[in-house]
């Protein structure tokens, strides 16, 4: 898709998703890090719990697709090899504007669009704030909404506005490749951790002025029960009253009265009326209680497996709670071609990589590289697309610039 | 200047929020966008709140015209003949298709990819499955991003271990999903300048919400270790990192202090309640962990949540209130970046949607405006898109075709 674009991508946590995307719909991305090496490559989890710049699972999930080299940008020679790169890259990807680009002579990257991600608005009266993802999380709206009303909000376990942040920058970056190729015109987009994060609360950003409730914790869970005890852990089963969805209720409701556990008559009531059959009488107002407990009972002695499949076969909406390990050994994704098994770099050990987040009828997301090692691609780089010679590179090397 | 996709036809076929919203990026870059809805099966979206001054209605749904901003909307019934001819002027007049339905149904509906492309090889069309279109279970789950985020792993690692898992807010992969569905288009169409052919695209919506938990998968994946939820805000390795109860009825602070400069601000300001030495190394930190949370928390408490951030960040603290509803519609950060955009509708009058997240320096998006209302402009498309005469808008309207 994108195999005649050149990416570079100078690397922060919040730039890997982004240059990874691009590097899976087929751009050649070189990531740039520092001599120490990238930040990225300092986010847990680590190979067998053991810290090192090679043993970041984090760095290894975000930067497949990638070369990766080592360069100091503070010193004259990483600046000017950072230009030449530049200057044939089609897209560079940085986080913030310290990036050391912006002192070269702007002729170098006249063609060239620059995605940039700052923490907060540019600008703004939050623009020197001090961040990290928990911060931008906090700002997103969403965590205030998550989990029980009785305890703290939740956030999830794994960072999530370096995630946020790096898929819409590839949306973005890819807005100005588009708009190069239709209006001839290379520019800077640019897009904040915070506002990208702030999707994850949807439309809770509208809520606020709305004049309707604001909504608090608990909400999400409290109207109809939606988590349900199973032999293997967890099985969620969406009792919808939405009139566009109410059919799948009705799947579930005759799920249950099959097993014997919800009288026949009252799963056959015309779900879409629901609310005015209760209403009026016709049908008991502990409806949905029953039903509630009817499914309670029925997902007991049940598998997720067997449940998915049930749910599937009768059309209700439902899914596993799925852990990793599930998905690991899910069929379903495996059929379908997410994954694809990879000698992990630097280790060997075999392991699944789900990495085909679409399926194209003419293009394949392939695992082309794994995660670069720490400075894997230098000397290639340097060689090949900078063209310096083989004393060169060693004497940058020397001298502490690569 | 113009705008990145003006010129851009999108057929938007979508419901609910990953399709809809997936052609809500392209609209705002400039796409002349169509969504094609139902009256007697409606968007589920229009029945969802936030509702405008809380009388529900669905021209008032906030969250509709959030997703759907830009748009225009024919009604029409597309499982009869006739509506299906419609349908397919459309699709010979669009660029990009974007669809919902349960994985498979379009394809019964007589609208499969290979027969559109057919039809138009330039098409660029997109399918939006919780599980995709393939595999054992593709085909016939239907589901919301609430099923979606339990099938990518979300829900599970959400929750208090002695508890059940409560999920994420909402149906978080909606908010993922459409990222690596623009992406996949936008590459999509970079490719078709080059060889003038379109593509199918067939997302499952639970595939992209596990690319947002990648290392979770890996920790398993490599270390075979299964991770658990931990219910706890912020990371094992960091102290003291968190949420911090403030005054007031369910006010917190987000506080990640566990970097020595950072920590060294936070003593700062906290003062005498952080000075036990024992707490002046990373790992005494660690070790420490209970006493600093305590300590931080007996200050956080008596504070105002908003007041507790500009202090602390003020000192150069990383800290950021949780934010709620009502905080972020005052956000400075948020009206800095103009990011609520005013719309106004003959329904719900004045109101308050969101903008772009990203921006472009010279091609900007369009204005934003509001979500259309259902079939707003279905005799317009008809007539201009489509070309139908008066008269053959009228036999559709008998026929029950236009909605």
């Amino acid at each position: 898709m994108l195999n005649n674009i050149r990416v570079l991508e100078i690397s922060a946590p919040e730039t890997m998703l982004g240059g990874q995307i691009l590097g899976d719909l087929g751009a050649d991305v070189v990531v740039i890090e520092p001599p120490h090496g990238a930040a990225g490559r300092r986010i847990e989890p680590f190979l067998d719990g053991v810290p090192g710049l090679d043993r970041s699972l984090t760095w290894h999930a975000l930067n497949r697709n990638k070369r990766g080299i080592t360069l100091n940008l503070e010193s004259p020679d990483g600046r000017q090899i950072l230009g030449s790169l530049a200057a044939k890259a089609d897209i560079i990807l940085e986080a913030g504007y310290d990036s050391r680009l912006d002192d070269l002579d702007s002729g170098v990257t006249a063609d060239t669009i620059r995605c940039r991600i700052t923490p907060f608005s540019r600008g703004g009266p939050k623009a020197s704030y001090r961040a990290t993802d928990l911060i931008h999380m906090a700002a997103s709206g969403a965590p205030s909404l998550a989990g029980d009303p009785d305890r703290q909000p939740l956030f999830f376990p794994v960072p999530q506005a370096m995630m946020e942040a790096g898929a819409e920058a590839a949306v973005a970056a890819l807005a100005g490749l588009v708009a190069r190729d239709r209006l001839n015109i290379s520019q800077t987009v640019e897009l904040s951790e915070r506002m990208a994060a702030l999707l994850s609360s949807l439309s809770r950003a509208v809520t606020g002025g709305s004049g309707d409730a604001l909504g608090k914790r608990g909400d999400d869970t409290g109207r109809v029960p939606n988590m349900y005890d199973c032999v293997d852990g967890f099985m969620l089963i969406s009792i919808s009253m939405n009139r566009s969805l109410v059919h799948l209720t009705k799947g579930a409701a005759e799920w249950v009265a099959d097993e014997g556990l919800f009288p026949h008559e009252l799963a056959n009531i015309d779900w879409a009326n629901f609310e005015s059959l209760t209403t009026s009488g016709k049908t008991p107002a502990s409806i949905m209680s029953d039903l509630v407990a009817a499914i309670k009972v029925a997902c007991l002695s049940k598998t997720k497996a067997e449940l998915t499949a049930i749910a599937h076969e009768r059309g209700f909406m439902a899914a596993p709670v799925a852990t990793m390990k599930d998905i690991h050994s899910s069929e379903q994704f495996r059929e379908r071609g997410l994954f694809e098994e990879a000698q992990l770099a630097g280790d060997g050990r075999s392991v699944r990589v789900p990495l085909r987040f679409a399926q194209f009828s003419d293009y394949s997301i392939e695992l082309r590289r794994q995660a670069p090692l720490f400075s894997q691609h230098t000397h290639e780089v340097l060689s090949e697309d900078v063209g310096l010679s083989s004393i060169e590179i060693q004497a940058l090397f020397v001298h502490g610039v690569i | 200047m113009s705008a990145p996709l003006s010129g851009l036809k999108v057929l938007d076929m979508g419901w609910l929020m990953v399709g809809p919203m997936s052609a809500r990026y392209l609209t705002d870059l400039g796409a002349h966008t169509i969504k094609l809805e139902s009256r007697k099966r409606r968007d589920p979206l229009r029945a969802l709140g936030p509702f405008k001054d809380g009388k529900q209605g669905a021209e008032r749904s906030l969250s509709y015209h959030m997703i759907n901003a830009g748009k225009r909307s024919v009604a029409l019934n597309i499982r009869k003949k006739a509506g299906r001819d419609v349908v397919l002027k459309l699709v010979e007049w669009a660029d990009v298709l974007v669809e919902s339905f349960s994985p498979g149904v379009i394809d019964e509906m007589g609208y499969s990819y290979e027969y559109l492309k057919s039809l138009n090889p330039r098409l660029i069309m997109v399918s939006t499955g919780i599980l995709g279109r393939t595999g054992l279970f593709g085909r016939g789950t239907s589901g919301t991003g609430i099923t979606g985020s339990a099938y990518a792993g979300a829900t599970g690692l959400m929750g208090w271990p002695d508890r059940k898992p409560t999920g994420p807010h909402g149906p978080w992969t909606d908010s993922v999903a459409p990222r690596f569905v623009v992406s996949s288009i936008l590459a999509a169409l970079h490719r078709r300048k080059l060889t003038n052919s379109g593509c199918y695209i067939d997302v499952a919506q639970a595939e992209c919400g596990l690319q947002f938990l990648l290392p979770a998968f890996l920790e398993f994946a490599a270390n075979g270790i299964d991770p658990v939820r931990v219910g706890r805000a912020g990371s094992k390795l960091r102290s003291p990192s968190g949420a911090f109860r403030c005054q007031g009825d369910d006010r917190w602070i987000a506080i990640d202090a566990s970097d020595q400069h950072d920590w060294i601000s936070l003593k700062r300001v906290v003062g005498e309640a952080l000075s036990d030495p024992a707490f002046d190394t990373i790992v005494g930190r660690l070790r420490q962990r209970e006493a600093i949370e305590a300590a931080l928390n007996a200050w956080t408490t008596p504070q105002e949540a908003t007041r507790a951030e500009d202090v602390l960040q003020s000192a150069g603290v990383p800290a950021h209130v949780v934010s709620q509803a009502q905080d972020l519609v005052v956000d400075a950060d948020l009206r800095h970046h103009n990011h609520y955009r005013k719309i106004s509708d003959p329904e719900i009058g004045q109101a308050e949607t969101t903008g772009p997240q990203f921006r472009l320096s010279l091609t900007p998006h369009v204005e934003t405006r509001p979500a259309p209302r259902i079939g707003d402009a279905t005799n317009e498309i008809l007539k201009d898109v489509c070309g139908l005469s008066d008269q053959a808008i009228a036999l559709l309207e008998g026929a029950g075709i236009v909605e």
